[in-house]
């Protein structure tokens, strides 16, 4: 009598969780499809939007350099906040600049520092495991807003050339 | 009907464990997902040190194509042989040059959409013609010039896809180097 009981009772809870098999298996197919192992990320944000391009090559492990609407950043580190002043040529419009404190000439002292520091460790770790594959070759990616004017740009490129940084990388997203 | 009771009862598939698992996939594959597919663009550093010898007498000059990218327009400097073949067209004193580009609305651009980009991948394909050899492009891009402009600038003078070449879009001047050197 009492397992007679139980037995309904186990049936009226029975879930019938078939269609929710269906939902999380095209959620799955669906993921797979996204899935990648690329070397790079980006965490857009309101002040990070890359532009499109036609470009189609993979981009490949390297320093990081964003440069943002309000400040840079190597390999997930601020370094310096870009500031915006009133533009002298347009009025009533603001332009951002990197901030005249901040730079020596054309060499946005922080910057220069963290990047030197990245050249030498990767300059170290070339020496160290002594193939050609690590060898240190200058790359830089360059995440950079759609909306930052070119004088920033200048500078933060001149910056990263003197630090030995020459071969620059623009990240952009592919169109289509 | 006597036939089917013989049968054993159907028992329902127990998926609880399936369901274990593709909740626990599930969090591991977002995380890895990618909404966004990314591509890099290549640009250097104009060389820095002294100059290459140059090892043999080339036939034709060589090309220094640049493009300023001005509020205006684009300027395309550096071949005057292909563009204007009679030399330019005067300009009346006072004014500056017209940009070999200008913007479709006329005076300045107003934002990306602005720029005659067929265009200047349409004057690149014909000093393409005369060069075939040549590759390289220098961007000279105005002080308040918007990186998507120097972007699209890149992109459309390294292919034209207008003119595919064996199905594949034709190329014209992939190697790209951004100068610095605009004054404004």
């Amino acid at each position: 009598m009492s397992m007679k009981k139980a037995r309904r009772q186990s049936a009226e809870a029975g879930l019938n969780i078939t269609s929710m098999m269906d939902m999380m298996t095209i959620i799955l197919v669906f993921l797979l499809k996204s899935y990648s192992t690329s070397d790079v990320s980006v965490a857009p944000s309101d002040n990070l939007q890359l532009p499109t391009s036609t470009s189609q090559k993979a981009p490949e492990l390297a320093v990081n350099l964003v440069v943002a609407k309000d400040q840079i950043v190597v390999d997930g580190v601020p370094v310096l906040d870009l500031t915006k002043v009133p533009d002298e040529e347009n009025p009533g419009q603001q332009l951002i600049v990197v901030p005249e404190d901040e730079k020596r000439g054309q060499v946005i002292t922080k910057l220069y520092d963290r990047l030197l520091e990245k050249a030498e460790a990767a300059k170290t770790l070339a020496e160290q495991s002594g193939s050609d594959e690590h060898a240190f070759k200058g790359r830089v990616l360059i995440q950079c807003d759609r909306e930052l004017p070119f004088n920033v740009l200048r500078e933060v490129m001149y910056t990263a050339g003197q630090a030995q940084f020459g071969e620059f990388k623009f990240v952009v997203y592919k169109q289509g | 009907m006597s036939r089917r009771r013989e049968l054993p009862e159907a028992e329902e598939l127990n998926l609880v464990p399936v369901m274990n698992l593709v909740t626990i996939l599930i969090p591991f594959l977002l995380m890895a997902a990618e909404f966004v597919s990314l591509a890099v663009i290549d640009s250097t550093l104009p060389a820095i040190g002294p100059p290459q010898p140059v090892e043999e007498e080339p036939e034709k000059p060589p090309l220094n194509l640049s493009l300023a990218l001005t509020e205006k327009g684009i300027t395309v400097l550096g071949a005057d042989a292909v563009l204007n073949p009679e030399g330019a067209a005067p300009v009346a004193e006072g004014e500056e040059r017209p940009p070999t580009v200008p913007c479709k609305s006329g005076g300045s651009c107003q934002g990306v959409d602005d720029y005659d980009w067929p265009e200047l991948t349409r004057i690149l394909g014909m000093i393409k013609d005369e060069y075939p050899d040549d590759e390289n492009v220098i961007l000279v891009p105005g002080s308040r010039t918007q990186y998507e402009i120097v972007v699209k600038a890149m992109d459309s003078s390294r292919e034209d896809a207008d003119n595919p070449v064996n199905g594949s879009p034709r190329t014209l001047f992939p190697f790209v180097v951004i100068a610095g050197g605009a004054v404004n």
